[in-house]
């Protein structure tokens, strides 16, 4: 799929989870079928746990928590089929743009324009079927956002993460054979341009996060395997991530559109 | 481990640190002491030729995007004599508002490992990029690890920018821009290897991302791909064919794709300007690369 915007938001004030989960899966997911515009494919990631930043920031930092309650992944042909849905011709303002306000916290949502790659993992498939999860496709999705360190050139930071995800792989036995899918969303210089998206999001000065790496596990169980993971690659010394500045999302998967679903 | 001492490391600046001081570079200030004891320095202090006036006038006005091509049509760049009888050097907006460029020039004096030379040397300091064309370059950057594949003796000539990102800052006619341009291999340009071995010489190419200096939050971040092929001339040295395709990127499955909004076009201004700084650096090019060549290459260190 060569281009998919992520936005990643938290509820607005007032809603509980329930009431939030409730409304963007059952009517937001709605208006989207009804509304589909050059929409490929719609995953909403509902966020079940995750944390920002690493154990040793000092207790100022402004980031306490990984404040966000979903992921949305909007998948199309192209940019410019983007730009026709967050910008459709001939209407002033889309029934999915006036329905955020509802449910989201508008000016803090984090949106990423992204291109995806698929990397090989070891076991693709696990030895038995836990009966969780959707077909092909395991129950839960650890949505990690890395944030680039200014000083280091884009180019360098993608080069030097690959280099580090596979010495941590290496050096995590449990996540090497728990992962069962990994996707690298990595950021488009096509976001440089994010007017559109922003209008639509609603937001203030979002953060930049240049990458956006998605591990699929079995299930809630094997969790354990990203965290083996997780510490690998933020203890690497290569220095390309601002670690205090990212966060992961333990997330369930809810497709919204999808007309090539996963098979076994 | 490199000697960081030489230029050629040392003049490695960090990614924000780059990005902040090209707005001094787009100044154009003087030479530094340390830049005035640079063997390259005179040619910073050159008289610039100027275009041939008649090739120069081609960009006045746009040619007919009838006789332009689209860059999932660049195996045509291996179609010699389609080529000379289509139009070779002009420029204009397609049907999609994608801006087209075309450019052709003859180097008599010219080899492909001079080109290939020029095009791993120059970026590993600013005032190399400088000298090429004093009015309008104002300065360039790799990364450190771009750096050290550049410096590389073992990596060819030829393929040492394959997969290297030269940020540069120059002047196309419209204001100072920062350009990321990330150089491809012609495999991952989109040729036909067989046939490119048979037709040309050598070729820089790639993508690049375009944005004002002074950039907030509603400048425009343009990208364009880029071609600059190199063919053995029959009568001596080498023509250079460019394409321009702006409006265009490479996606990740390495296909050419329109990124402009529906109904918007690029700027005539831009695709004109382009052509025509084309036109100026290139020419400039034509009557220096020979001799810096002679002084300082095939080295990368001097």
């Amino acid at each position: 799929m060569p281009i998919k915007l992520m936005a990643a938001s938290r509820r607005r004030p007032g809603l509980t989870r329930a009431e939030y989960f409730r409304y963007i899966e059952h009517y937001h997911g709605t208006v989207a079928r009804l509304e589909r515009f050059k929409i490929e494919k719609y995953i909403q990631n509902h966020v079940i746990d995750g944390a920002f930043g690493v154990l040793s920031d000092a207790d100022g930092h402004k980031n306490k928590v990984a404040d966000r309650d979903a992921v949305v992944e909007l998948h199309f042909d192209s940019f410019r089929d983007m730009l026709a849905t967050l910008e459709p011709e001939g209407v002033t303002t889309s029934r999915a743009n006036q329905d955020g306000k509802f449910f989201a916290d508008e000016p803090t949502n984090i949106i990423v324009m992204a291109e995806e790659t698929e990397l090989p993992v070891a076991k693709p498939k696990p030895d038995f079927n836990p009966g969780l999860g959707e077909p092909g496709n395991g129950a839960l999705k650890v949505m990690q956002f890395i944030m680039r360190r200014p000083d280091v050139f884009p180019q360098d930071f993608h080069r030097l993460w690959r280099q580090a995800h596979d010495e941590a792989l290496a050096a995590s036995p449990y996540a090497n054979d728990m992962f069962r899918k990994i996707v690298v969303s990595k950021r488009s210089r096509v976001n440089d341009n994010d007017a559109a998206a922003r209008a639509h999001f609603k937001m203030v000065d979002p953060p930049v996060y240049d990458l956006v790496v998605s591990f699929i596990l079995d299930s809630m169980e094997q969790v354990g395997a990203f965290r083996q993971y997780f510490d690998a690659v933020t203890a690497s010394a290569l220095e390309f991530a601002d670690w205090s500045e990212s966060f992961f999302l333990y997330v369930r998967q809810v497709r919204i559109i999808d007309d090539a679903p996963p098979k076994e | 481990m490199p000697d960081m001492t030489k230029p050629e490391w040392a003049a490695q600046k960090t990614y924000d640190e780059n990005r902040a001081f090209s707005k001094t570079k787009a100044t154009r200030p003087s030479l530094t002491p340390d830049e005035e004891k640079r063997p390259f320095a005179k040619y910073y202090y050159d008289e610039i030729p100027q275009p041939d006036p008649v090739h120069y006038a081609t960009m006045d006005e746009p040619m007919d995007p009838a006789d332009a091509f689209y860059p999932e049509d660049i195996n045509r760049l291996l179609d010699l004599p389609a080529l000379e009888a289509g139009v070779e050097i002009g420029w204009c907006n397609l049907p999609n508002g994608a801006g087209y460029i075309a450019n052709r020039i003859h180097y008599p004096e010219f080899t492909a490992d001079m080109v290939d030379w020029w095009f791993a040397w120059h970026p590993l300091e600013d005032l190399r990029y400088r000298i090429w064309y004093p009015p309008q370059h104002a300065g360039i950057m790799l990364s450190p690890i771009d750096r050290a594949r550049i410096l590389d003796d073992s990596v060819p000539d030829r393929e040492k920018n394959w997969g290297v990102v030269h940020n540069v800052t120059e002047n196309c006619d419209n204001g100072y821009e920062n350009i990321d341009i990330a150089f491809r291999s012609p495999a991952d340009m989109g040729f036909d290897l067989e046939k490119f071995g048979e037709v040309a010489a050598t070729m820089a190419g790639g993508m690049g991302w375009s944005v004002s200096v002074d950039k907030d939050d509603e400048s425009i971040t343009a990208p364009a791909i880029m071609c600059h092929m190199l063919y053995d001339a029959p009568e001596g040295g080498l023509i250079h064919r460019t394409r321009f395709w702006m409006g265009y990127r490479f996606n990740e499955e390495a296909k050419p794709e329109l990124c402009l909004p529906p109904g918007v076009s690029v700027p005539v201004e831009a695709v004109q300007g382009l052509a025509r700084h084309n036109v100026k650096e290139y020419t400039r090019w034509r009557e220096f690369l020979p001799r810096i060549y002679a002084e300082l290459g095939p080295g990368m260190y001097c």
